[in-house]
């Protein structure tokens, strides 16, 4: 009947499928060109140009990309981006499958468990920072008034420069259980047979663990890795509320928050950098694709996928 | 054939003569000006219907202008701003702004100095000195319209349990200095076996009042008052030589770091954290601080209902050169330069802060009239609702203003902020308590801006 108000009628039915399909993906393709692609073609003009958005952007060549290199703001906030990588990434990896196997365990209320850890990752955005600032609090917060019963003198937390990067990492913990769920998805797909074989073999827990569990699982923290590292990179939020709770610093104490996309932010719309923002949003791109294609390349190290045959595609 | 030829034009010719004839009805209609608020004071729920008010007030006496207020959230009423300008769209007056805010979009505002001439307006009745604030030398913005002078607000029940002596509400009393509040403020300051600051058996660890807090302020506000040439600003006249690690900044800052770190009488990041913890949303409402440098915006935040311990006021003291500085807060309505009907912007702004209305305004958006004629009305009206303040420690610190102002404009002013934002955190962190050092290295950072600035001019 479409086909038929549509004129369609005379196409073979190969080519009616192909403009059907078309036609279901004209959406995504076109949301896609218009939010995605267009703004993104327009950012990299921009990195080219002096613009404060009021102005028209003037042409500046490579000028932006140069001055980078002499920001010390922009080495700081790669510098903290960087190391809440290797301390969040791993420990969100590393804990999530922990959680994940312990979860994966015959034990009673099993289902309730998994429900209490995975719930805290519902909760997200700006509430459950603030919640944190609060635990955080070096005075009243949870945290310090706990190791005060032991005799300890909690630190400063968000409000200390040595500390405030760490309380992210501890804060960052909290949405482990989206990570975790994946991670049991996986374990419950790796054969039993396999462990069954091995305890038949004397193999012991930390032997199953390295021998079947890790190479099983590689895929899946392959994937959680790749997610893992993008997010991080992206890190914005919960930086931005959290050390706004302390100061009118944006990224402080100190520049000790001074996350890569927060300096992004505050070159584009408190600096009135457009250009500048768009260059600093090109090399984020840049790296984010660099780390993403060494971790792609060095996966045959690592990544173990059943049924595989090594050296064959 | 010649017929229907002649017919379009005829047509055409009775359609310009009747555009003709109706031009003129279409000419006389009101010319409408959009104020843009969001950007300081205004976006309060409790301010929207005053401000409705206000302009069906204008409206209904004006016949050939009409006004029409577009309130915004304040979060994000920069970008909306933009955006507006940007897209050609520009609203035609934009305020209340601060003095940090019409720094910030300096190059967008145009220069009200042919109004004014044009005009031969009288700008006599203003305070001269706010007349400065937010004028510069290549573009005056917009006539003062309010005014936020600052001083010390104290709580009197922390000085009487002490018996610690009042700070002096006398103006000319020039034994109120930086020194003198450093004395009082160590007196104020108590740790938690109720040891003050001076006594060897104080307690820095473990302090539960403090004697004087100014952590409301900007960088550049806490050592405005130290005596420099240039008052509040990093920049020599011309903006070519950074000047932020000038000897009274140094100063300036070095007592402020000091104070936290060695007299311990202001509160440092976590006594910010206990007392913030301990209130009710500002410093002084928790009944932990002894005093507190802000401005009069502040008796609003205070809240006097909600609190149990008398406060008052006091001027801010003498700095070290044996002046006196009370920083300002400025408050104005700008017109964008791209705004279309900037003729009718200007006539607005002069209704704005014309003896007539500007005591409305102002109590609309809570500050001191820029108009000395109208100080006595505008006295009255806070008296009703904050009585027992001394209201001349308010109006006699508007005389002492920091011109050039801690919020003035330099170039790159974001960036220039941001370095002095980092030094301040330096210090207030203790990550560096050397003041020196700390403005030393702000100077370099301003002076590679400025560089920066005039090498792309």
């Amino acid at each position: 009947m479409i086909d038929r108000l549509l004129g369609l009628s005379s196409w073979s039915l190969q080519r009616r499928e192909s403009a059907a399909a078309y036609m279901y993906i004209s959406p995504w393709i076109i949301g896609f060109f218009l939010f995605t692609l267009v703004p993104m073609a327009a950012s990299l003009y921009f990195s080219f140009t002096d613009y404060n958005i009021i102005d028209s952007p003037v042409w500046v060549g490579l000028k932006n990309y140069v001055d980078l290199l002499d920001d010390a703001s922009f080495w700081q906030s790669l510098k903290v981006t960087l190391s809440f990588a290797m301390l969040a990434l791993p420990g969100t990896l590393v804990f999530g499958l922990f959680l994940a196997i312990l979860l994966n365990q015959d034990i009673p209320f099993v289902k309730l468990w998994r429900t209490l850890y995975f719930l805290p990752s519902v909760l997200t955005g700006v509430a459950v920072v603030l919640l944190w600032v609060v635990i955080f609090n070096p005075q009243v917060g949870v945290i310090n008034n706990l190791l005060k019963l032991f005799g300890l003198k909690g630190p400063g937390w968000l409000h200390d420069p040595d500390w405030a990067l760490l309380s992210l990492v501890i804060m960052s913990l909290w949405g482990v259980g989206q990570t975790m769920i994946i991670y049991l998805a996986g374990l419950q797909s790796v054969p039993t047979d396999m462990y069954d074989a091995a305890k038949v073999d004397g193999a012991n827990m930390l032997r199953r663990f390295r021998n079947i569990t890790l190479p099983m699982m590689s895929p899946v923290i392959f994937y959680n890795l790749i997610i893992g590292l993008i997010a991080t990179f992206q890190y914005f939020t919960q930086a931005y509320i959290a050390s706004g709770s302390v100061g009118d610093e944006i990224g402080g104490p100190v520049r000790s928050t001074l996350f890569y996309n927060i300096y992004l932010y505050q070159s584009g719309f408190k600096f009135f950098e457009m250009g500048y923002a768009s260059a600093l949003a090109w090399v984020l791109f840049v790296i984010i694709l660099v780390l993403t294609v060494l971790v792609f390349k060095s996966s045959p190290l690592w990544v173990h996928y059943e049924g595989e045959l090594r050296g064959r595609s | 054939m010649k017929t229907i030829k002649r017919y379009p034009l005829f047509l055409f010719t009775v359609l310009v003569v009747l555009a003709l004839l109706v031009s003129p009805a279409i000419a006389q209609d009101p010319v409408t000006v959009t104020i843009f608020v969001g950007l300081g004071t205004g976006t309060s729920p409790e301010q929207f219907e005053p401000q409705m008010a206000l302009q069906e007030r204008f409206n209904a006496s004006h016949d050939d202008l009409q006004i029409e207020f577009f309130i915004v959230p304040h979060d994000t009423s920069e970008d909306q701003l933009t955006t507006m300008i940007a897209g050609g769209n520009p609203p035609d007056l934009v305020g209340p702004n601060g003095i940090s805010t019409i720094a910030l979009f300096l190059d967008n505002w145009a220069d009200i100095t042919p109004f004014i001439e044009a005009d031969m307006f009288d700008t006599s009745d203003f305070y001269e000195a706010s007349l400065g604030l937010n004028a510069y030398a290549h573009v005056n913005t917009g006539l003062p319209l309010g005014l936020f002078p600052s001083f010390i607000f104290y709580n009197v029940d922390i000085f009487d349990a002490e018996g610690v002596e009042y700070p002096p509400a006398d103006f000319m009393d020039t034994s109120w200095t930086y020194d003198a509040l450093r004395e009082r403020a160590m007196l104020l300051t108590l740790d938690g076996d109720g040891n003050n600051a001076t006594s060897p058996d104080f307690d820095p660890g473990n302090i539960v009042q403090w004697g004087y807090d100014d952590s409301w302020t900007s960088a550049r506000e806490k050592i405005a008052p130290w005596g420099s040439d240039r008052v509040g600003s990093p920049t020599n006249e011309d903006y070519t030589v950074a000047i932020a690690n000038n000897e009274h900044w140094v100063r300036g800052l070095q007592w402020y770091s000091d104070g936290i770190h060695v007299d311990h009488f202001i509160p440092g990041v976590d006594g910010i954290a206990a007392y913030e913890s301990a209130g009710i949303g500002t410093p002084l409402d928790g009944g932990l601080i002894g005093m507190f440098h802000s401005h009069t915006w502040y008796l609003t935040e205070l809240g006097f209902d909600g609190i149990d311990f008398d406060v008052e006021i006091a001027p801010v003291p003498f700095n070290p050169v044996g002046t006196r500085v009370a920083t300002m807060h400025a408050d104005n309505f700008t017109i964008p330069e791209t705004s279309q009907n900037k003729e009718a912007a200007w006539e607005v702004m002069k209704w704005l802060t014309s003896p007539e209305q500007i005591v409305d305004v102002c109590l609309i958006y809570g500050c001191i009239p820029a108009r000395m004629s109208v100080a006595e009305e505008f006295r009255a009206a806070l008296e009703a609702n904050f009585p027992d303040i001394n209201y001349d420690v308010i109006f006699e610190s508007i005389n002492y203003l920091d011109d050039p102002n801690h919020e003035s404009w330099t170039p790159q002013w974001g960036r220039m902020e941001d370095a002095m934002a980092l030094a301040e955190s330096k210090v207030i962190t203790g990550e560096n308590t050397d003041a020196q050092a700390v403005l030393d290295e702000a100077n370099d950072t301003i002076q590679a801006l400025l560089d920066e600035y005039w090498a792309s001019q």
